[in-house]
């Protein structure tokens, strides 16, 4: 079993061309994409100089305690985290958020609520901010009431609003709105495991190819050489992800976050998404390789481009018109795990992109079994 | 050791394989013959149970083949008619991954692919890629790959399609040679040349139908021509030309670009018959040559066409 094991290895290694679409192309993309907008990015939102997220502030009932000190709480974080703009009326903040001019509304009222224009990382932060507060209320009622100079300084040690500012302020890096192309790259490169595993079912299967034929009559049980291949595939794949993530966190200095555990088990799905994609869409039809090859790059840059490897905003517009595409997307659900992984510490949104990848994954691994399982053809 | 009885294989309306019945017996060279399309790939396929089929029964070493046979599948070793090997592993790389499929005892296995390289003359390209090997040298490693695991029963699905003389003929004793040790061959072509060479038994097949079996000698007893005088440079008119038709013996006549073909049934003299009436009706004529039949004139007679068709 390791004699095959160690041969089918080093096969499917050896194959620079289907390596350079899983591994190289995507590195050479992140080069791009570093070379492109890095600095950019970074100026654009401030290593040096941070404003604050634009908001208004509708003050519909201060009579309560509550509203009280949600309004202090604001004012205390105005300059800071957020710009509270001079707008008087709910509809002209409901027009300039329309334009995004401001990027939030918040009602302060008995229950303060919030509203958002679109769904990003200054959103989320707008959203942690009033979670946070509504969280810990009756403390900060209470600081607002006696030290509300204290305020800022009390929400540091929120854990919740804390992580978020954190991430914010450890260099603006993270609040670097193109750090969402990486997010999205990373998780075209999980589907790139297409290339191997295509060029892998073809290996395997009689009716695509004389090897295949050549395996197939051999005393070696086809589920023991269709089990290897997948767990070789996945490894290789899962291998080619780490160094991906090693090359963007160490050489292009994107941080993943620091729930490694975490980070590891997205690849590690990722990777079998895209094993198994490939497997299902290779034993599909009698197309040649080429053919399908060139078709395992649509079905790789389509998920891609949806989750916004091209332009940024795509998942965005998604969620507002379709957003069960960006649910049952591959590509989009790992950008949002790794999203909330390195930026956005949404346990629950989190765990959440972990069950459907969980299911994505097993089901993928089904069809992929069924398609590939046949041993006897109807022609070849 | 092999029987297929009866074994029909339809794709859509195009019957592949025509209630195509065969026996073969071990220690046998045994030659499928047939032109491009006439089910020797799909007989193939079918008896290794790749192929599902309509009707029929196929059994190996007194067993019915199917695709979990895999005791049967032990003995079995395939050179098909596509070369098949990893292009990203060497000659022993490869040699040794396919007898691995069958060979669990990594001595064993070692020891087989020693062999395999030495029986194939690959001695001295065992670090090359497939891609760096010629033709010649890389039908030799699909064969090596086939035949490692020292198989009883061999099938070769026209192993030396596109290969130079020498390394055909390379090919073709080694065949011989895995015969002489004892493995059970069976050997698809439509070179006529090769199957007469080396086959002990031969199974003409056409539409996916046995039309007859038998050793080249039971062939050609079947079929009516027994010599064919080919005589070139010559220039006839439709009086002589009939008149020859009539010669004793003679049964067919072709003349095209001045060379005259005569097919004549077995009989004494045959040549001196056809020469006579040429010198008495004073008509010149470059080279003659007779030929025995052959394995090409018994297909033709049997389907009516070349074998190359």
């Amino acid at each position: 079993m390791l004699h095959l094991l160690k041969y089918r290895f080093l096969q499917i290694v050896r194959d620079y061309q289907m390596l350079f679409w899983a591994l190289g192309f995507p590195m050479i993309l992140g080069t791009f994409f570093y070379l492109a907008f890095g600095t950019l990015g970074l100026e654009s939102t401030g290593e040096s100089r941070w404003d604050g997220i634009s908001v208004a502030v509708m003050e519909e009932n201060t009579d309560s305690e509550n509203a009280k000190a949600f309004l202090t709480f604001l004012n205390e974080i105005d300059g800071d985290t957020i710009q509270i703009q001079d707008i008087s009326t709910e509809k002209e903040a409901l027009s300039q958020l329309k334009e995004e001019e401001i990027l939030g509304i918040y009602y302060v009222k008995e229950t303060p609520s919030l509203t958002v224009g679109k769904n990003g990382l200054y959103e989320s932060i707008l959203t942690s901010l009033l979670k946070t507060y509504n969280l810990n209320a009756s403390l900060i009622q209470e600081i607002a009431g006696t030290h509300p100079e204290k305020i800022p300084q009390a929400l540091d040690e929120m854990s919740d609003y804390r992580q978020v500012i954190k991430e914010v302020s450890a260099g603006g890096k993270e609040m670097n709105p193109n750090v969402q192309y990486f997010f999205a790259l990373i998780a075209y490169a999980c589907l790139s495991g297409v290339f191997l595993s295509v060029k892998a079912t073809f290996d395997g299967q009689a009716n695509l190819s004389p090897l295949g034929a050549r395996r197939s009559i051999t005393p070696t049980h086809k589920l023991t050489l269709i089990l290897m291949d997948m767990l070789l595939l996945v490894i290789i794949h899962f291998i080619n992800i780490l160094i991906l993530n090693l090359y963007i966190v160490k050489v292009l200095g994107i941080s993943l976050g620091d729930d490694i555990p975490s980070l590891l088990l997205v690849n590690f799905m990722g990777s079998t998404i895209g094993i198994a994609l490939g497997i299902a869409f290779g034993c599909i039809g009698r197309f040649s390789m080429e053919l399908k090859l060139g078709l395992a790059v649509v079905i790789t840059l389509l998920p891609g481009f949806l989750a916004g490897l091209m332009f940024g905003n795509m998942k965005n517009i998604i969620e507002t018109h379709c957003p069960i595409i960006n649910r049952i997307n591959p590509a989009a659900v790992l950008s949002d795990a790794y999203y909330y992984l390195s930026i956005y510490n949404d346990t629950a949104k989190f765990h959440r992109c972990l069950m459907i990848l969980a299911f994505m994954s097993i089901g993928l691994v089904i069809i992929a079994f069924l398609g590939i399982r046949r041993e006897r053809y109807d022609s070849i | 050791m092999i029987q297929i009885q009866n074994l029909v294989k339809r794709y859509g309306d195009l019957v592949a394989l025509d209630h195509l019945n065969l026996t073969i017996k071990e220690g046998e060279v045994f030659g499928l013959l047939g032109p491009n399309g006439s089910g020797k790939t799909t007989a193939i396929n079918c008896l290794l149970s790749l192929l599902r089929y309509d009707k029929g029964s196929i059994t190996i070493f007194g067993k019915e083949m199917h695709p979990d046979s895999y005791d049967i599948k032990k003995q079995i070793g395939v050179v098909m008619q596509n070369v098949a090997v990893f292009e990203q592993m060497n000659v022993q790389e490869n040699i040794d991954y396919f007898c691995g499929l069958y060979v669990k005892d990594k001595e064993k296995r070692k020891e087989l692919v020693e062999e395999a390289i030495r029986f194939a003359g690959l001695e001295d390209f065992r670090k090359m890629r497939p891609k760096k090997l010629s033709g010649g040298l890389l039908r030799r490693l699909n064969i090596a790959c086939g035949i490692v695991h020292k198989p009883r029963l061999i099938i070769m699905d026209e192993p030396t399609v596109a290969v130079d003389p020498q390394s055909r003929n390379k090919i073709l004793e080694g065949i011989l040679e895995l015969n002489r040790q004892g493995s059970t061959i069976i050997y698809t072509s439509h070179y006529m040349e090769e199957v007469e060479q080396i086959c002990s038994r031969i199974a003409i097949i056409d539409h996916g139908r046995v039309l007859a079996t038998g050793t080249k000698e039971e062939l050609k007893r079947m079929i009516k021509t027994g010599e064919t005088i080919t005589i070139e440079a010559i220039v006839l008119d439709d009086t002589t030309l009939s008149e020859i038709r009539q010669l004793p013996h003679v049964f067919d006549i072709s003349y095209e670009e001045q060379t005259l073909k005569v097919r004549l049934s077995s009989a004494k003299h045959n040549l001196i018959r056809v020469l006579h009436y040429l010198q008495e009706q004073d008509i010149s004529f470059g080279r003659v040559f007779s030929e025995l039949p052959t394995l090409n004139d018994v297909f033709l007679e049997i389907t009516g066409k070349e074998l190359r068709d």
